[in-house]
């Protein structure tokens, strides 16, 4: 008997504690906001960074009232770096977690995946990283949208730095899927078309994704003619590939080298004084690129929080939670389609500038950043980058046309 | 011809960190029948901690090279005891399903202990920088790696060809009841061998760690590198382990210099190959060998 009493006292508790949370979340009820990352294996700490940008915006934005008086609230899902593992997180977290909104996105090849499914669930999404032209081209559609830069601008601006070096013979190395393809083509395509001249070697190098030993490759292009390479592998994939290649002497070679994402903050700190002076590196981000007060506020909190100047996707993560706090106040609800819809042609202030969604492909016009790596930072660890550029997102974006969506 | 030098060194320098990890596999398969998925985790372990004990406590890298396996094999020894001792007499397929699960409570514990990011180790002064060899630069460290796994290639004979222990772990795999009744102590055999492959595979990771960064992933990727090695090999048999990671390191070191356009699916052409003309690998009997 005495057991049995027990037992309904648990009974009754738990219901009084469902009913209780029942209660409060009808009053408050806060805006949840799905968040699709690579949280475990090689690439963890791409989504780790993009929480921690978004941990900020969001402490900011509840800490001053929230979006329409209404808290918001982050729910993940990793999506393992695979297509099919995030659309599946895509639909957990739109039907039962009963997300507003989605962000995330590491992998170009999941989002080449993923963006389709997008109209079907009825749910905007902000790519804060993955940076493969089609999703905001032939692939785009009305609930997808990107805050970061994508690699058709990147490589627009990559080629105008290459055509200043006197390099004319060009190769790449770059990771074997659409990302290192693509680095390649468009750097190819645009360099052609500012210098006829320049030769883009038949002899290219695309090692497989998290291939650990780089060394074959390495030394393919330094016994090669080439005067130029573009290098597009990131990650810890950059950082095994940077040690092998001081170790092999690449750098002292008489080669132009550019890192298209070279200048990631993780990269940066896992290397230290070994990520060699005088390579050409970019990032979608610098944090020391942009004077302005959000910037300022941005980074201050980031370092204040972390130890570590804030990564390209740390930013996005953290812009990308604004961009909906403004697109749900213009629209006045959290209704799916309306807060797409008041994203499209939206212009916002962002640690970068001011980021604009193009109405007709929602490719956010953002600056691709390049410079040369130079002299250690003396507080934070890393590589400085000197003759900073900061490209018009603008001028480096493709016409609509040219990216050929039809919205 | 200093470019077929620098892929033959390089091809071994692969195949021979490679033959340091797959041969712990192999053991553990041979003697104990258990195909171990964890023993990358085990690998990314000896890693992470040659890393703590270098970058963090200051310890020299020999020390560590030391240390950490020991540790690794310490926790295989609590893994064995406390997890393992209750599905070797089971079905193969029970000891997939439960090393899985141990892969994945390293894997989440590496990344909560450690975190996500990004870590380098450097290798010991003596051994930074590269000399020529072949015709071409060689790093210092990868011929400390080719070196390290001859010794070990070599120990490894002696182990199980010219000693007692070696003896008595081959009678355990033979015949585990025939072994018992000789007055072996197979309960202790079955603890030892485990922790021995797992101090293999974390010699290999404190190893690997000067020449690769570590990250929570590491261990996955060594994993699917070391079955390819097995099956090229001969699951269970200890020279098909030295055949298989050296021609898996020839397939990365030739292929990626030479055979670009088609790197990604060269593994798997010989996996296939193999397959099909010896099922069992080159040096395979069957399961039972």
């Amino acid at each position: 008997m005495k057991k049995m009493s027990i037992r309904n006292l648990l009974v009754a508790m738990t219901a009084t504690a469902t009913l209780g949370t029942a209660g409060t979340s009808y009053a408050e009820d806060p805006i949840r906001i799905g968040g699709l990352y690579i949280l475990s294996g090689s690439a963890a700490t791409y989504g780790e960074f993009a929480q921690r940008g978004i941990n900020l915006a969001v402490d900011e934005i509840n800490d001053s009232g929230g979006i329409l008086g209404r808290q918001v609230e982050m729910i993940y899902e990793d999506t393992q770096g695979k297509a099919s593992v995030a659309i599946q997180a895509a639909r957990k977290l739109v039907y039962s977690e009963n997300v507003d909104a989605l962000v995330g996105l590491d992998s170009s090849g999941v989002a080449q995946g993923m963006v389709p499914t997008m109209p079907e669930l009825q749910k905007p999404l902000i790519i804060t990283h993955a940076a493969t032209p089609d999703v905001t081209g032939k692939l785009c559609n009305s609930f997808t949208y990107r805050i970061s830069v994508n690699v058709a601008q990147n490589m627009k601006a990559a080629a105008m730095v290459a055509a200043e070096t006197d390099a004319t013979n060009w190769t790449t190395i770059g990771p074997d899927y659409a990302f290192g393809h693509q680095s390649w083509e468009f750097f190819g395509n645009y360099l052609k078309e500012i210098n006829p001249d320049v030769n883009l070697m038949s002899e290219t190098n695309f090692p497989r994704f998290g291939a650990e030993d780089f060394t074959p490759f390495i030394d393919r292009v330094m016994d090669s003619d080439a005067e130029g390479v573009l290098i597009s592998v990131w990650g810890g994939d950059l950082v095994n590939f940077i040690r092998q290649a001081n170790t092999r002497g690449f750098f002292e070679e008489d080669l132009e080298v550019m890192f298209t994402v070279g200048a990631a903050t993780e990269v940066l700190t896992a290397l230290g004084e070994e990520m060699p002076e005088g390579v050409h590196l970019s990032t979608r981000y610098w944090y020391e690129a942009y004077d302005n007060d959000i910037n300022d506020r941005f980074v201050k909190a980031y370092l204040d929080a972390y130890g570590n100047p804030p990564s390209y996707n740390a930013e996005g993560a953290y812009a990308a939670i604004y961009a909906y706090k403004q697109a749900m106040e213009a629209a006045g609800t959290t209704d799916g389609p309306a807060v797409a819809k008041a994203l499209s042609g939206m212009s916002m202030e962002a640690p970068n500038g001011t980021v604009t969604f193009r109405k007709g492909d929602n490719q956010a016009m953002v600056s691709p950043n390049w410079g040369v790596s130079g002299p250690m930072h003396p507080e934070h660890g890393i590589r400085t980058l000197t003759n900073l550029q900061i490209f018009d997102g603008e001028k480096v974006a493709r016409t609509i046309e040219e990216t050929g969506c039809k919205l | 011809m200093s470019g077929i030098g620098a892929a033959l060194l390089n091809s071994l320098d692969i195949g021979l960190l490679l033959f340091i990890i797959a041969v712990g596999l192999n053991i553990v398969f041979g003697v104990l029948n258990i195909i171990n998925f964890a023993h990358g985790a085990l690998y990314m372990l000896g890693a992470y901690l040659a890393f703590t004990l270098i970058n963090i406590a200051g310890m020299p890298f020999w020390a560590a090279l030391i240390l950490a396996p020991i540790g690794v094999a310490i926790l295989a020894v609590i893994i064995d005891r406390v997890l393992l001792r209750f599905i070797y007499s089971r079905d193969v397929a029970d000891s997939l399903l439960l090393t899985f699960a141990i892969l994945l409570i390293i894997n989440e514990s590496v990344r909560m202990i450690w975190g996500s990011g990004i870590h380098v180790v450097q290798p010991p002064d003596l051994l930074s920088g590269s000399v020529r060899l072949l015709g071409s630069s060689v790093a210092t460290y990868s011929l400390f790696v080719i070196v390290i796994g001859l010794l070990l290639l070599a120990g490894l004979w002696y182990l199980f060809n010219r000693t007692r222990v070696g003896r008595i772990m081959r009678a355990a795999a033979l015949d585990r009841d025939m072994a018992e009744a000789l007055c072996i102590n197979t309960r202790l055999v079955v603890t030892g061998v485990f922790a021995f492959g797992a101090w293999l595979a974390a010699v290999g990771g404190v190893m690997a760690a000067p020449m690769r960064a570590l990250d929570p992933g590491m261990g996955d990727k060594i994993i699917i590198e070391s079955f390819i090695v097995v099956v090229i090999g001969g699951l269970g048999s200890f020279p098909g382990a030295l055949l298989g990671a050296i021609i898996l390191g020839l397939i990365h070191g030739f292929g990626g210099r030479y055979l670009p356009e088609v790197n990604l699916l060269l593994p798997f052409v010989g996996m296939a190959l193999v397959l099909l003309f010896k099922p069992n690998g080159i040096m395979g009997k069957g399961a039972n060998a």
